[in-house]
């Protein structure tokens, strides 16, 4: 009943009355409420809008031939491909692995259901050098796996398949945790009936499931896309910087930066800051389309 | 048969949630599950939709057995409180998705789906999405949607839960009329007792996961067989009467005379203390005794008048000295706003206006009473009466886990030996069941209390945890009736689940083997066509001195019932030979004795559910009569 309220339009939080209030206090309140906003706004400007500003400015400082050529420089070019591949392998895997996980926890009972949440979210809590090092150990030269590997030739770390593996273990949690509550509160009512009316288990996902959680499931998505093109610490430990066949776009504006090469690191760092912005108007857009996201966000922000 | 369950049991971790239902629903049939939340209606209704398995027991639909077939492959119409429908789609998907699914040609789509919309009154609506309908428009676009794939039988979980009573009303003629037009078999899970009756053809009422009792609603409202339905379905007074040589006794009156009762039925059962149920409706009020012209059942005092349009609600305080007991546990009663009244006597009448005219009351007149018409139940447990007297053994008693389970189901009143004696008491007729505290002394004061015309008696060991089984042993075909009558009565209210166990000694001849299975198959049949109850059966190989040792010593608890038909003088003497274990001081397990003194013109007859007397008033059909449930055998042909 409740989430269905929550699905209502303008419904989603009950509206409390204003609090009735005396006339003299009213002025000191409205002077707090100033300072109070105006300290955050300034916060803001400082920290986050300013630097944002500069990036783009710095990139721009020696004309936008320079900017251009940094950004076709080979290097650039190759650490944008890898970027762009590695997100293109992670993001379905995770949609994946995350529907399949968020269906398992809300729609069954079976043992170690706290333990596989508690899982999901480990990524969150590991720092991401340390999923690297993870990795590191695992199929390094000296690793466990690391003889085997050798003899057979197969290269992880140090290489396309490490980075693909680091990330995606670091940006796992996004689109499982979007959907763990949202397919909770849903119920499985929907899913019961459709069975009922003769439909198989591909066609109740298809056209009943999906359906029901495509926003949350694309807001998930978004999250992981982003996190998985901007990640840096973990990439970082397997990748091995090798320019042109193992540099993701972080790690290119690593190098360029410690090379004092700031237009082309700030050129690159624009490409990155772009994609980010679109993801949060995205995000916003997505939000207004969906009244019970924005309620979850508005949650979650207090 | 439409729609068939067979011994179904639901368990969930902390037990069954659907214990041991067997019911039958006819062709066309409808059908409603009623019972307060948590009773198991619901979850019956997902076990015959496929949508939870079944860990014992058979469902068929239409003859073809179901209980391992997929929910998509059942072919049911299922609708859900909430509607469920596809909020993505338009009401015409909606509609049609049982045939999307099924890859139906679109044209043959359409045409289904405007039929249905039609049937529904929702013409003209195929392009709507759901949330831009009411909440009545939506749920019957779901009962269209269930009948797109034409199901061989409609479920309904409370459909009307969500919407307001006026739309309730609407929408449930609207699926009446459905159901009717369609002649499709259809079960409705609902704890709203007037929705029931508007719309069954047969009710069955569900608690703890029992089906109670099932019957058309007259007749269940009439005849119910058990305190829970007398008070579920509609007001009830419930007393403590005295079935005595005399007649019927409510308190000091005589209501029925003894031979007008033994007329009516023929109940050979003897005498003892019964439970009445007299409906509010059922009851005269008249300023003077004389007035009356019912059967007399005391005065009082009116304590309140509450118009309610076509009738008025009075409650009435009866005065102690009629002597009239409430057969609803002090703490089962429902207080009703009004101050303490302590042991007397509150009776809840109703009034047509056309009484009221006759007669105008106002509170705090004195009013004599008297009784139209009255339903006696067949439960053989009036009341449980407290037979140790030491402070310590009595508490332990009160507080044994399987008495307060059973008090606090069955609502049934508990006295201590301190209590006064009831009427029928002091008439030597024995009342209800009395409890004592097992041990090795218990089998003696079996047997004193036997000798002194106690005929149920339940032995609770200290420290017993509530059974987890029932078995019943009972091999005197004269102490079969009594007994299951008093396994019904308990059955209903636990939910442990109940098997009749026959032993067998390894040297007996066939032909005694033989009789021993007749009467296990007998006491089965029994309990399904008289109780409409079904229970598992067994066969101990052995002497009941061995199985006795046994039961003694489980870990797993149990409630042995044991029918014993003996003299007086020989109980002792069987119960320690043969269950001397079950008495002893380590026994584990409870012990329920249903005791029938030898009396050869009693033997074999069979007890029935009694009606009401007054024949004037009461048009006695068969079906008065008839068992409530239909019960289902194994090997009858569906």
């Amino acid at each position: 009943m409740i989430d269905r309220i929550a699905q209502l339009p303008g419904l989603g939080r009950p509206q409390l009355p204003p609090l009735p209030m005396i006339r003299r206090q009213q002025i000191p309140e409205e002077l707090g409420r100033a300072t109070l906003l105006g300290v955050a706004l300034l916060y803001l400007l400082v920290l986050v809008a300013l630097p944002l500003v500069i990036v783009f400015v710095q990139a721009f400082a020696g004309g936008v031939r320079s900017y251009l050529a940094a950004l076709l420089d080979p290097y650039a070019l190759a650490a944008m491909r890898l970027t762009l591949l590695t997100a293109a392998i992670v993001v379905p895997m995770n949609l994946t692995f995350g529907i399949a996980a968020a269906w398992a926890i809300a729609k069954f009972e079976f043992r170690g259901k706290n333990m596989l949440i508690t899982l999901i979210d480990v990524p969150f809590a590991v720092s991401p050098v340390i999923s690297g090092l993870i990795y590191v150990l695992m199929f390094g030269a000296q690793g466990w796996l690391g003889p085997w590997l050798n003899e057979h030739n197969i290269r992880i770390i140090f290489a396309v398949p490490g980075i693909v593996l680091a990330t995606t273990f670091v940006t796992f949690p996004f689109v499982a945790r979007e959907l763990i509550p949202l397919m909770q509160t849903q119920g499985n009512e929907e899913e019961e009936t459709a069975l009922s009316l003769g439909a198989g288990g591909w066609q109740t996902f298809w056209l009943v499931t999906l359906p029901k959680i495509r926003w949350g499931l694309l807001y998930g998505v978004l999250l992981c896309n982003a996190r998985a093109m901007g990640e840096f610490g973990a990439v970082s430990v397997v990748s091995g910087h090798i320019r042109g066949q193992t540099n993701t776009l972080p790690l290119h504006i690593e190098i360029m930066h410690s090379d004092y090469n700031y237009v082309g690191a700030f050129a690159t760092a624009s490409i990155l800051a772009m994609l980010a912005l679109v993801t949060l108007v995205a995000k916003a857009l997505l939000e207004r389309r969906q009244p019970e996201l924005r309620a979850r966000a508005a949650r979650q922000a207090v | 048969m439409s729609i068939t369950f067979e011994q179904v049991t639901k368990r969930y971790n902390a037990g069954p949630v659907v214990n041991d239902v067997s019911l039958r629903i006819g062709p066309g049939e409808f059908f409603v599950l009623l019972g307060p939340s948590g009773s198991g209606k619901s979850t019956l209704l997902r076990l015959a939709a496929g949508l939870t398995e079944v860990h014992h027991g058979r469902i068929s639909l239409h003859g073809r057995d179901v209980t391992h077939v997929r929910a998509r492959d059942r072919g049911v119409g299922l609708v859900f409180q909430h509607y469920a429908l596809f909020r993505h789609m338009t009401v015409g998907q909606n509609v049609e998705f049982a045939l999307r699914v099924r890859g139906v040609r679109r044209s043959a789509r359409a045409r289904r789906r405007e039929e249905l919309l039609q049937l529904v009154a929702l013409e003209g609506y195929g392009n709507r999405m759901p949330d831009q309908l009411s909440g009545g428009q939506q749920q019957r676009v779901a009962v269209a949607r269930a009948l797109a794939h034409e199901p061989q039988v409609l479920l309904l979980d409370e459909p009307f839960g969500a919407l307001d009573a006026k739309i309730r009303v609407e929408l449930r003629e609207t699926i009446r009329e459905v159901q009717r037009r369609l002649g499709m078999t259809t079960i409705l899970v609902t704890h709203d007792q007037e929705e029931a009756f508007s719309l069954a053809d047969r009710i069955g009422i569900m608690h703890n996961g029992r089906l109670l009792e099932t019957g058309r609603p007259e007749s269940l409202y009439r005849h119910p067989a058990t305190r829970f339905v007398a008070t579920f379905l509609g007001a009830a007074n419930l007393f403590l009467g005295e079935r005595g040589p005399s007649g019927l006794r409510l308190g000091k009156r005589f209501i029925a005379s003894g031979t007008s009762l033994r007329a009516v039925k023929g109940d050979p059962s003897g005498d003892h203390e019964v439970v009445t149920v007299v409906r509010p409706e059922d009851i005269e009020v008249s300023e003077h005794d004389e007035q009356l012209d019912s059967g007399a059942l005391g005065a009082g005092q009116v304590l309140s008048v509450d118009f309610n349009g076509a009738s008025e609600r009075l409650r009435v305080q009866l005065e102690p000295e009629w002597d009239v007991t409430s057969a609803i546990g002090r703490e089962h009663r429902a207080v009703g706003g009004t101050a303490p009244t302590g042991e007397q006597q509150i009776v809840d009448i109703t009034r047509t206006s056309a009484e009221q005219a006759r007669l105008a009351l106002k509170p705090g007149l004195r009013v004599a009473l008297g009784i139209r018409r009255f339903h006696l139940l067949p439960t053989p447990i009036a009341s449980f009466r407290l037979l140790a007297t030491a402070p310590a053994t009595v508490a332990a008693l009160r507080s044994s886990p399987l008495l307060r389970q059973l008090v606090e189901s069955m609502q049934a009143p508990v006295l201590d030996a301190q209590d006064a004696p009831t009427g029928s008491e002091r008439e030597g007729i024995q009342a209800g069941v009395g409890v004592i505290a097992a041990g090795s002394h218990s089998i003696g004061e079996i047997a004193r209390a036997a000798a002194q015309g106690r005929r149920w008696l339940l032995c609770i060991p200290p420290r017993a945890a509530l059974p987890a089984r029932i078995l019943i042993q009972c091999d005197y075909e004269a102490a079969r009736s009594s007994t299951l009558r008093l396994v019904a009565s308990v059955m209903r209210h636990l939910s442990a689940e109940a098997t009749f166990v026959s032993l067998q000694s390894p040297a007996a001849p066939r032909a005694e083997a033989t009789s021993a299975f007749r009467r296990l198959l007998d006491a089965r049949a029994e309990l399904q066509e008289i109780h409409g109850l079904d229970i598992r059966t067994d066969v101990h190989i052995g002497d009941p001195a061995s199985w006795a040792a046994q039961l003694a010593v489980t870990a797993q608890p149990a409630l042995v019932v044991l029918g014993v038909e003996s003299t007086p003088s020989d109980l002792e003497r069987i119960l320690s030979s043969d269950f001397g274990a079950l008495f002893s001081d380590v026994s584990t397990s409870v012990v329920l004795l249903s005791y029938t003194e030898s009396q050869a013109q009693l033997a074999g007859v069979r007890l029935d559910t009694m009606s009401p007397l007054f024949p004037a008033q009461t048009p006695q059909g068969a079906a008065a009569a008839a068992p409530a449930a239909v019960p289902v055998l194994p090997g009858t042909p569906a």
